[in-house]
């Protein structure tokens, strides 16, 4: 683990926010970053405009700094509301998901710098790794840190990692990263790819938490999830993202889908939560997202236990497919830490 | 046999002639003397309007009238619903207070899914073994026609908090809230809370993971409904059912069913699934109406009260399976809880006389008896030397089961227990008769929702 933690070091530079930023704005911010963008042609398409010969990917592209936001504290009742929609039991520890809920507005704080090379909006959230050390309280004072990381080319466009670190009292109890691709157009050029690098969410480091394997065998349905229409809202209503993504049809359409997707981090959450004790204090969790969930839409879920060999450590599987044409969606891996 | 007329009082062990029900830890006997329900309906036809608590008093009320407890202080009465009304907090209570019982006659609610009324039997046995009661009523209620419509989540929270607000803008800001989609009710289901699979569901999986065919379904269908529509014609359930709004039989009995005519069925569980799909309406059981009671009692109370002990209720065994992680099928804890039961009891497959083993659907039966009948399954799940057993086909379900009668969820484990305990008295008289004195036992048991399973063992009396 210490390779790992070392590849995932922050920036030297630090920049203090005095609360967590809401999300409406950070979108609203992005809505017209992106109408920018469209107008000037601006950093996104700069690579298009380059040679055939592919640029290198420099981490410079990146904002060489690291936000920070002290004393974040969960809401009891936002928190009951999140644990009643996706299944966890009502306690006064965080579910994973929700430390992620906690902590993703300061990465989306990066992502709508205007030095951040991506647009925010219409971007893919390709996969999910994160290390649990130990279990945080909905009383505890959070340390939130965020930051970009490992900007590289993707077969579909551009894929960059934001780490989420959250500490207590000066120790790091929970670390995320969570890989997001910007598409083809939208992002740098995908042709600016190569270098032999290894594509997509493989490239996030293993070792820092197991890989979801999104192919093989399902294995035996254990569960049905009936997701309705307005999902999107449920879900954004009880984290406070609010991507239009996953509004409604009209907002989704603007951004390229056909209807409204669920939030990813909303089935990672109710995989997370069908394994529920199980995970035990500490442990890894990784997801792989493969195509959207387009809602409505019935997701048949599969839960396992894998062994020594399958995939890797022992512990669970989470696989969700399409209930009718058995396309992947998700897969969670949860590996508990002795 | 006539009971005992030892008379005990509370906590001392009263010895019984039963012939040796096995009575563990010393406690004196619990006996089943009587047992009465309303026919069974399918939802929505003869008690379309008739709510749990009438249906509930009606069963009762039946079970008084037969064994002549007009006014009569009973210790206890146990009984529940599955779907039940937030107003039905005292279901049980409140049926007794509307029943010819003496209104000091004290009762308490009890919800197991579908071992409800299995469960309220083993409660109060063993509240009369220990010396806690003397009598007692057990007991379960469902209706499906009357099931509670709950008000989406989001207009419940408005709702209520409109009922907190003092001042008229405050409810205006309280209404405002509410939008169109907040008033589509949620309509009862039948899935579990924690998998969004039906029950159906759950068994079409786990029909499929033991591989058992359509045509073994379709006969245990057939058997139920022939056996339930002999045990009707031969006077059997005359003791045993009071009619009710003008029913008489059980609404669901086929008596003219065939293999050919379940064949014909198109399967409604299990059709995403790889595989052919095998659970039809036919070998499932109908949503449905209905009631049970059991009428409980010492050795002494029998004998004050001029009844007939038909069984001791001996022992019960508990079971969960953890459905949610994949171990095993939603209904196969059972499996597990007999093996336990007939260990403790020091009993086989062998040792008894009926079993009764619930219908929920016919493939829950199958994959039962398979799962006993297995090796690999008796070794490394039950952690036996080989297979459990296996049970004999004129031993299960004697007088047919869920299938033939209907599943009133909660009622079902009262039905079976008065019928079981009656058959196993009219046994133990006929080989009595013969000079015969062996004990004749009879198992229960009940699978339900959640993953649990209760199953009970009665010797008759």
């Amino acid at each position: 683990m210490v390779g790992a933690r070392a590849a995932l070091v922050a920036p030297a530079r630090e920049e203090h926010l005095p609360s967590v930023p809401a999300l409406g704005t950070l979108y609203r911010a992005a809505l017209t970053g992106a109408a920018r963008r469209a107008l000037g042609r601006g950093l996104p398409t700069r690579g298009r405009a380059a040679t055939g010969s592919a640029p290198t990917l420099p981490e410079a592209a990146l904002p060489a700094i690291a936000l920070r936001v002290t004393d974040v504290r969960a809401d009891a009742r936002r928190l009951t509301d999140y644990q009643h929609l996706v299944g966890e039991p009502a306690s006064d520890t965080l579910p994973p998901g929700y430390v992620h809920v906690l902590a993703f507005p300061v990465a989306m704080a990066v992502m709508a710098r205007p030095d951040f090379p991506l647009p925010l909006l219409g971007l893919v959230h390709l996969a999910n790794h994160v290390e649990q050390r130990r279990p945080l309280d909905v009383g505890d004072a959070l340390d939130v840190r965020a930051w970009a990381r490992d900007l590289r080319p993707h077969p579909k466009g551009t894929a960059v990692d934001l780490v989420a670190e959250v500490s207590v009292a000066g120790e790091v109890a929970w670390t995320g990263v969570s890989t997001y691709l910007a598409r083809g157009g939208q992002g740098i050029d995908p042709s600016a790819g190569g270098h032999g690098r290894d594509p997509g969410p493989a490239s996030v480091p293993h070792d820092q938490a197991p890989s979801p394997d999104s192919t093989g065998d399902p294995g035996t349905r254990t569960a049905l999830w009936r997701l309705p229409a307005d999902e999107g809202r449920r879900y954004a209503a009880v984290s406070g993202d609010a991507n239009p993504i996953h509004l409604s049809r009209a907002t989704a359409r603007a951004l390229g889908q056909p209807r409204a997707i669920a939030h990813g981090m909303d089935t990672a959450a109710r995989a997370l939560a069908l394994v529920g004790r199980a995970r035990g204090a500490a442990f890894t969790w990784g997801a792989a997202f493969g195509s959207p969930v387009r809602l409505p839409s019935t997701v048949a879920v599969a839960v396992r236990r894998s062994a020594d060999g399958d995939g890797g450590a022992q512990g669970w599987v989470v696989d969700g497919r399409d209930a009718r044409s058995g396309r992947h969606h998700v897969t969670v891996r949860i590996v508990p830490q002795a | 046999m006539s009971p005992s007329a030892t008379i005990g009082t509370p906590g001392t062990r009263v010895g019984d002639s039963s012939g040796g029900a096995g009575t563990p830890g010393g406690a004196r006997p619990a006996y089943v003397l009587g047992g009465n329900r309303v026919p069974f309906a399918r939802a929505f036809t003869a008690y379309a309007r008739s709510s749990n608590q009438d249906l509930l008093t009606a069963a009762l009320d039946g079970l008084v009238a037969r064994h002549g407890l007009q006014g009569e202080r009973i210790g206890e009465v146990a009984a529940g619903a599955v779907l039940k009304h937030s107003r039905d907090f005292n279901l049980t209570r409140e049926a007794v207070l509307g029943s010819a019982l003496d209104p000091t006659t004290p009762a308490f609610d009890v919800q197991q899914a579908c071992a409800t009324s299995l469960e309220t039997v083993v409660a109060l046995s063993n509240k009369i073994r220990l010396g806690q009661l003397e009598s007692a009523i057990a007991g379960g209620v469902d209706t499906t026609s009357d099931a509670p419509v709950a008000v989406d989540d989001r207009l419940r929270r408005t709702l209520v908090e409109l009922q907190r607000a003092r001042t008229p803008q405050a409810r205006l800001r309280a209404l405002a809230r509410i939008r169109p989609a907040h008033l589509v009710p949620d309509a009862p289901s039948a899935s579990e809370p924690r998998t969004g699979l039906s029950m159906g569901e759950h068994q079409a999986l786990t029909t499929a993971q033991w591989g058992i065919s359509r045509s073994a379904q379709d006969e245990v269908a057939v058997r139920s409904h022939q056996r339930l529509a002999a045990a009707w014609d031969a006077g059997f359930f005359d003791d045993l059912v009071t009619p009710y709004r003008g029913l008489t039989r059980d609404g669901n009995l086929r008596a003219d069913t065939t293999l050919e005519k379940l064949a014909a069925l198109k399967p409604v569980f299990g059709k995403d699934l790889p595989g052919e799909a095998t659970m039809t309406a036919g070998n499932s059981t109908p949503l449905t109406d209905g009631a049970s009671t059991v009428l409980l009692g010492s050795a002494a109370w029998a004998a004050e009260h001029g009844l007939t002990p038909w069984a001791a209720v001996v022992d019960a065994e508990v079971a969960a399976v953890d459905f949610v992680h994949g171990e095993d099928g939603l209904l196969m804890a059972p499996v597990f809880a007999v093996p336990r039961l007939l260990a403790r009891n020091g009993l086989t497959l062998d040792d008894l006389d009926l079993v009764e083993v619930h219908e929920a659907f016919a493939a829950t039966v199958v994959c039962t008896l398979t799962a006993w009948e297995s090796d690999a399954f008796g070794r490394e799940r039950l952690g036996l030397d080989g297979a459990f057993g296996s049970v004999k086909p004129e031993r299960l379900n004697v007088h047919g089961s869920s299938l033939a009668a209907g599943h009133p969820f909660a009622a079902t484990g009262g039905r079976i227990v008065a019928t079981v305990a009656k058959e196993l008295h009219l046994r133990r008289r006929a080989l009595l008769a013969d000079g015969d004195d062996r004990p004749v036992r009879a198992l229960v048991s009940v699978c339900a929702a959640g993953g649990l399973g209760l199953a009970a063992l009665l010797e008759a009396a």
